[in-house]
């Protein structure tokens, strides 16, 4: 996919932003610098000459005209910084190391000003240097100059600012490098990201984002966005999953029904049998293909969901207790003993429906399976891990050790089960409650053979504690 | 009876209107919530038999506007959601029964009686009679004709449920949901097990058998 230009991207501009305001900061601090440093050059010069001109003065003051020509004549020849010219009244040099006063104009009051002082070096460069000076008047109408070279401070000023020129103009271009690079490798990340979540909005839901291990909010995203989408594929496959279950279970039974219908048709039009009949027949078959399609519904739904609806909690010794009694009489009617044990108050949280329609499912079935004489057992009960199991122990003939993961699969029926009336979804059913409460369904071996009957089957419901 | 079909299948509301009026019923169809909602407004109905899913006006919606509206007419809600919130949902929007697409006729028939007539005696009773039989509903006795009849508490709720409903057929669904508040179809026949105790202690001894098997539908008190 195309990603934007460079200049679009976020934390180029992200850089560009902070270089154009690291520009700003770095102008205003040199500015300050200059002015500050400059400003300080003069002062000191200027407070060094003013030293001079009243040490000069207190000479004048004390030795006269003569006094400060000598002192001015020792001053010159014996070097220094210091620039003097002792001027008549009329401005004509008397005495100085240079020889007109750079001061124009002279008012006769003290005056202060900047300068260039030409100077010819060795090799006869002229070299034009910044000076400051002041001219002041003195007691008998005499003029002294006194001023100072600042070449060197503005030299070493200028010096400082040219560095400090090039420090900013290096500190621009590594920042616009560092942007580059940086915009790079999150680009790089955020390409990743971004064609990840492209690849699932065109129906690719296998695509994860790539972790890079550097443990930033790039990795945390990808994590987070794989985490979503193993999920969400999941529950797509889940539902899709189901969605075949169901085609698949209900093929069989609509091709029987279809069967059915059509030897039926046959029959009622030779005569053999009443066309009524046939409709009745035919219409309990589709009652019976109804139930068995809301059976497999059920299931389907517990298994994408992977958790039952609407759990609350309830006491699994009251709906244990309403269950014997429902079926008390219909178990005395088949000839088969039915006792329950019911521990006392058994909480567990779960969705109460589902976990009636189990139970029912498991005593119908030990009801079905159990031959006249022969005995069914309920208990409730809380084990010592805290779960909650309902078991219903039967002297029916069991399932072989070898089919009991198999009698637990859809549609699956036992061969000595067959002529009996059910649809082989039962303990799938109850399988599917108990893994949408996080439970589980066990399948043993009964009391063992008693009287040439059994040798029974024990199936326990566990759930875990509410 | 006057019953209120609001239904957007309308193959399926024909099919509902001819079971209905084959049962004596007096039918009236509306194609949408919205039509529904007129239709309700003019008043007369005894049950309304309300499709959950419609288009302009959905059923739950229609529902909860006759109840804001003040009208407490009975509701029998249909849908093919056969789930327990989906039931949880209607019967919180007013609706006073919930019926899951395919259903038989018969069932059909049973419920909307059931509802119709529980509007007639919405007055508090604390004795019921049906023909020779009498529940006191405050001292948990039953008599027939005299001699007082033992039941056990399950019984005595059958019973109780059947007495109100004298004279109507109840389904086995009926009475598991009402009388056990189970919502699951068990595999075997355990409800007839139970009318058949029941039986044998209402009409043992007695000439007029009043618990009587409805075939097809369910069982019918008759006094």
């Amino acid at each position: 996919m195309k990603l934007p230009s460079i200049f679009r991207r976020t934390p180029f501009r992200l850089t560009l932003l902070f270089l154009a305001l690291f520009a700003a900061s770095a102008s205003a601090l040199l500015a300050y610098i200059y002015v500050a440093t400059a400003s300080e050059a003069r002062r000191r010069a200027d407070s060094d000459v003013r030293q001079e001109v009243s040490q000069l003065e207190s000479i004048y003051r004390a030795q006269g005209p003569d006094g400060l020509n000598q002192a001015l004549v020792d001053r010159t020849l014996r070097g220094g910084e210091f620039l003097f010219l002792l001027s008549d009244k009329d401005g004509k040099p008397i005495t100085g190391n240079i020889s007109e006063s750079p001061i124009v104009g002279f008012t006769g009051r003290e005056t202060w000003e900047d300068f260039r002082l030409s100077q010819t070096d060795d090799e006869g460069k002229v070299e034009r240097r910044p000076a400051r000076g002041v001219e002041k008047p003195l007691g008998t109408g005499e003029r002294l100059f006194v001023g100072v070279d600042i070449g060197d401070a503005e030299q070493h000023l200028g010096r400082i600012t040219q560095a400090l020129w090039g420090a900013g103009a290096l500190v621009v271009l590594l920042g616009l490098g560092g942007g580059v690079l940086i915009s790079r490798g999150v680009e790089r990340a955020m390409g990743n990201l971004n064609q990840v979540v492209a690849a699932v909005r065109d129906g690719d839901l296998h695509a994860r984002a790539p972790v890079r291990g550097a443990r930033d909010e790039f990795d945390e995203l990808a994590l987070n966005l794989n985490a979503m989408l193993d999920r969400l594929e999941a529950s797509v496959a889940a539902i899709r999953h189901a969605g075949d279950a169901v085609a698949h279970d209900l093929r069989s039974p609509l091709t029987r029904m279809r069967t059915k219908l059509e030897v039926a048709l046959i029959d009622a039009e030779s005569g053999k049998a009443d066309a009524v009949q046939a409709l009745e027949t035919a219409l309990s078959e589709a009652d019976g293909l109804l139930k068995t399609f809301n059976t497999v519904l059920a299931i389907a739904r517990l298994e994408a969901a992977g958790q039952a609806p609407n759990q609350t909690v309830f006491d699994a010794a009251d709906l244990a207790a309403d269950l014997a009694e429902l079926y008390e009489y219909s178990a005395e009617e088949h000839g088969i003993d039915f006792q329950a044990e019911i521990q006392k108050q058994l909480p567990m949280m779960g969705a109460r429906e589902f976990v009636a329609q189990a139970l029912a499912n498991l005593i119908d079935n030990a009801l079905k399976y159990t031959p006249e004489g022969g005995a069914v057992m309920l208990r409730a009960r809380r084990k010592a891990s805290g779960e909650v199991e309902f078991s219903i122990t039967d002297t029916g003939p069991g399932v072989p050790e070898e089919d009991r993961q198999r009698v637990v699969q859809r549609f699956v029926r036992l061969e000595n089960s067959r002529s009996e009336p059910g649809s082989g979804l039962g303990l799938s059913l109850v399988a599917a409650v108990a893994h949408a409460h996080g439970g589980r369904l066990e399948l043993d071996e009964g009391p063992g053979v008693v009287d040439g009957k059994g040798p029974g089957l024990r199936v326990a419901l566990v759930f875990p504690p509410a | 009876m006057r019953v209120l079909i609001v239904e957007d299948d309308l193959e399926a509301a024909a099919a509902m209107q001819r079971g209905l009026n084959e049962a004596g019923l007096e039918t009236t169809h509306a194609p949408d919530g919205a039509e529904g909602l007129i239709e309700a407004q003019k008043g007369g109905y005894d049950v309304y038999v309300v499709d959950r899913m419609m288009p302009r006006l959905d059923g739950v919606s229609m529902v909860e506007t006759l109840r804001r509206e003040g009208d407490q007419t009975p509701v029998l809600f249909l849908s093919a959601l056969g789930e327990v919130e989906d039931r949880v949902v209607g019967l919180k929007a007013g609706a006073d029964d919930y019926l899951v697409k395919p259903y038989a006729f018969a069932e059909l028939i049973a419920r909307v009686e059931a509802l119709a007539r529980r509007r007639e005696t919405g007055s508090v009773q604390t004795v019921l009679k049906v023909g020779d039989l009498e529940m006191d509903l405050i001292g948990r006795t039953v008599h027939r004709a005299g001699t007082e009849i033992d039941l056990q508490p399950r019984e005595f709720q059958l019973l109780e449920f059947l007495m109100r409903h004298a004279g109507q057929s109840v389904t086995r669904t009926m009475l598991l949901e009402k009388v056990w508040e189970y919502h699951f179809d068990p595999q075997t026949n355990v409800i007839d097990v139970h009318i058949s105790r029941l039986r044998s202690k209402v009409d043992k001894g007695f000439d007029k058998a009043m618990l009587q098997t409805v075939r097809g539908a369910g069982y019918r008190l008759e006094g």
